[in-house]
């Protein structure tokens, strides 16, 4: 048995799962990519309302403050995913250092938060797309639509269905498709930044904030709680960019592409977040009046607030689609990790054994693409009637969850890697300093929220029983996820003891080695 | 001789190995069962998709293809391999080439079309890029207790590449064994390009029974004495149901070319052969136009 090349496959008869795509991705492709995974108009539109809530005029403070820890625990990815590309993300790389309980946590946490963003991209592609069909038709009613919490559950669960349907076909997005998406976003993002500030420039802006350094200070008038909810929304502002850092094969030059793609990525990320939110700050301010940025009825759409005062009518229309076309192709793709992830711990049995099944026809995850829709629905419409501004409560418990599972898979490549660390400094640089603060950082950021996120006061006002419930649905979470584990743990042991996975698993062979580890693997009958 | 079986681990693939199987055995050919995967890509997701996952598909596609290649009778040699390809027409494409293969063969049962041959979206882009014969196996294919072929059916018409056809139904026929019925679909049609508006009934039969006669002579000289080959004109208002006055029984296969509008060394599906598709209880062969190297 050969694969395509005509190469002999090893030993034990498993192929080698990479296909035709290697060399093929250079700095630049690489980079629209972490952009691309970054979904910057989506991502802008859900996180500035929550962070100005929390800290007004210091958003730009808070998006370098965010910037940081992300960026460093980013480098523990790429270390581990060096070392052993063929073999998992979070969950098996964590398993693989702290054992089977912390791995599971982990990788609940990775599942959590992919169905926390799935809920708030269809929520947010159906704002816009409401936004858009009333400008295009100039039915200014239909905007309202999405606050009748009927309509809103509604259209959100068929976008939700579509979504999980084409999921399931195995259908994906083309490379050109991706680039063509980020483009439309960025330019779109920019022309409203730079027109925001030109109106602010010819004083026909409502507020005509002029430009302040003290907002990039995050040391000075900030209070802790409020500090730490920002630093959770912006967090989340950065997750996703370190997909460039794993490119490995697929990127031109392994060694030296996916650093330069991260950093360029990265960098215009980040420059474009404080381009955008100044610019938004200039115009309208942080009150609570009118278009200011602080008002309760802007906080969870700030696009849609501004984009016509400052884009005016076609601009504005634009930039509804530009957000609404971003959220869309981040829905459709954020499936796969999803569902992909839950089949990796269904087949090492950290899941129920029915998540690693896959279609045969269509060779894409069948029955974790479906849970995956089904408790994103399930989850979006229980907030959605927990909550006012649904939007910012569970930004924020997003948060969280990736300061839980970014924290841990840094700890984990600064343990898994320990005894190597300081042989270059290279290796104390990334596999050490980088990770180790990053981690610290985020790990910090978590337990500050847990005392935070009880005050309801920090997020959208909702609360359980006056327990805020932004520390239900991040620690909350956490908790059931462990009730969950020990269920597991009494009913399919396997994996906790180590079986299916430890140390020294290298990729995984043939699910046949799960259950009888004891016995080598069959010779292929050839 | 080498055969390559596109699967997959659904109902339609284990039609199309069935016929394989048949075609094997009348053939005394080899099997390749051939699956292939879409390639590890990264996706734009802001969790990057569980790398562990690919192995994961790989390891159960080999389980898939060695449970077919077990279900297959141990009188026939079969082969499994494991690909990557975007498209999973392309990646049996360039299986065939790397195998040397003379044939593909296909369960061609897709989403709730009517008629037996529904034909699926792999089926129908190998229709389009083919340069070898594509053998399409309808639903319920792997039902059938047949377990060589019983007869060749080739139906032919007067367009290019029906030389081709002739020439690959007899040798097919020859190593087969099996006796040829020869079908003329000069059927009394407005889309047959052989009328003339001005030509009565009676035109037209005779120039059908005409070309009956000569193409049954040029298959009869081919092929041995004695060699079992009749031809019939399918009669009817349409193709669908000029095929369906034919007689057919299990074991029967049936061999239709592509029509002129086919690039050369590629199939197209001409409109004969499409409307045929959808009333054919039996396994059907599309030939292309042109000889390649390789074919049977």
């Amino acid at each position: 048995m050969t694969n395509s090349e005509g190469a002999p496959a090893s030993a034990d008869g498993a192929v080698s799962a990479k296909g035709l795509a290697t060399g093929a991705v250079g700095t630049f492709s690489g980079a629209i990519l972490g952009i691309s995974s970054v979904a910057p108009g989506y991502t802008l539109t859900a996180s500035i309302g929550l962070i100005v809530a929390a800290v007004g005029l210091k958003m730009p403070a808070i998006f370098i403050a965010g910037f940081i820890p992300m960026f460093l625990t980013a480098y523990a990815y790429r270390e581990l995913n060096s070392e052993s590309p063929d073999c998992g993300a979070s969950f098996t790389w964590s398993t693989k250092a702290f054992g089977p309980y912390v791995g599971w946590m982990c990788g609940w946490g990775m599942v959590i938060a992919t169905i926390i963003v799935l809920s708030n991209l269809a929520a947010i592609a159906v704002q816009f797309f409401y936004l858009f069909i009333a400008k295009l038709f100039d039915a200014p009613s239909i905007a309202d639509l999405p606050g009748n919490k009927f309509v809103n559950v509604g259209t959100t669960l068929v976008f939700i269905a579509l979504a999980t349907w084409i999921a399931s076909r195995g259908i994906t997005t083309s490379e050109r498709l991706q680039v063509a998406l980020v483009g439309f976003q960025m330019v779109l993002l920019i022309a409203f930044a730079v027109v925001a500030l030109v109106h602010v420039g010819n004083g026909s802006a409502p507020a005509g904030l002029s430009f302040d350094l003290s907002w990039f200070n995050p040391f000075t008038g900030l209070a802790l709680g409020a500090f730490v909810i920002g630093l959770t929304g912006s967090i989340f502002a950065f997750w996703g960019w370190d997909t460039c850092l794993t490119l490995g094969e697929e990127s031109k030059n392994p060694k030296k592409t996916p650093g330069r793609a991260g950093l360029l990525c990265v960098a215009t990320i980040l420059l474009t977040y404080l381009l955008v939110s100044v610019a938004a700050m200039m115009y309208a301010g942080v009150g609570e009046d009118g278009l200011g940025l602080g008002n309760p009825d802007n906080s969870e759409n700030v696009f849609g607030a501004l984009a016509d005062p400052v884009l005016g009518n076609w601009g504005g229309m634009l930039l509804f689609l530009a957000v609404f076309v971003s959220s869309v192709a981040s829905l459709q793709t954020t499936f796969l990790p999803a569902a992909r992830t839950m089949l990796a711990m269904g087949a090492y049995g950290a899941f129920p054994k029915k998540l690693a099944e896959v279609s045969p026809r269509f060779l894409v995850p069948s029955y974790a693409t479906v849970v995956a829709g089904v408790v994103t629905a399930v989850f979006y419409t229980v907030v959605t009637f927990l909550s006012e501004r649904t939007l910012l409560d569970t930004i924020a418990a997003l948060g969280i969850m990736i300061c839980w599972y970014y924290g841990i898979t840094a700890f984990a490549c600064v343990w898994y890697f320990r005894g190597r660390l300081f042989t270059s400094v290279r290796n104390a640089v990334f596999r050490f300093a980088f990770p180790l603060l990053g981690g610290l950082m985020l790990f910090a950021v978590f337990v500050i929220s847990i005392d935070e996120s009880m005050d309801p006061e920090n997020a959208s006002g909702a609360s359980i029983g006056g327990i805020g419930l932004v520390f239900f649905l991040g620690f909350g979470i956490l908790l059931l996820g462990a009730v969950l584990m020990m269920i597991m743990r009494f009913s399919s042991p396997a994996f906790f003891r180590g079986e299916t996975l430890n140390r020294d698993t290298s990729a995984l062979r043939d699910e046949g080695d799960l259950t009888a580890r004891s016995e080598p693997a069959p010779p292929s009958p050839r | 001789m080498r055969l390559v079986v596109g699967y997959l681990a659904t109902p339609s693939g284990e039609d199309g190995l069935a016929l394989g199987a048949q075609l094997a055995r009348s053939l005394g050919a080899q099997l390749d069962i051939c699956m292939v995967l879409p390639p590890d890509r990264t996706v734009p997701a802001r969790v990057p998709a569980e790398t562990g996952y690919d192995d994961i598909l790989a390891s159960r596609a080999q389980r898939w293809l060695d449970e077919a290649k077990s279900s297959v009778p141990s009188d026939i040699d079969v082969d499994v391999h494991l690909s990557f390809h975007e498209s999973f027409a392309q990646g049996l494409i360039d299986e065939v080439s790397r195998l040397g293969a003379q044939a593909i063969v296909v369960g061609a049962a897709g989403d709730g079309l009517l008629g037996r041959h529904s034909v699926g979206s792999v089926s129908t882009e190998l229709l389009h890029s083919a340069h070898v014969p594509l053998a399409l196996a309808p639903r319920g294919a792997r039902h059938s207790s047949a377990k060589k072929i019983r007869e060749v059916t080739c139906a032919l018409g007067t367009r290019t590449g029906a030389d081709v056809l002739l020439r690959t139904a007899v040798r097919t026929c020859e190593r087969m064994q099996t006796p040829l019925r020869l079908v003329s679909l000069v059927a009394l049609d407005p889309q047959n390009d052989l009328r003339d508006h001005r030509d009565t009934p009676d035109d037209i039969r005779d120039r059908a029974v005409a070309h009956a006669q000569s193409t049954l002579e040029a298959a009869k000289s081919a092929l041995p004495e004695d060699f079992p080959v009749s031809v019939t004109i399918a009669d009817g208002s349409s193709v669908e149901s000029a095929v369906r006055t034919l007689d057919w029984q299990d074991g029967d296969l049936v061999m239709v070319g592509s029509s002129r509008l086919a690039q050369p060394h590629r199939l197209f599906l001409g409109s004969t052969a499409a409307k045929m598709l959808r009333v054919l209880p039996v396994p059907m062969v599309v030939v292309p136009k042109q000889e390649f190297e390789n074919s049977e």
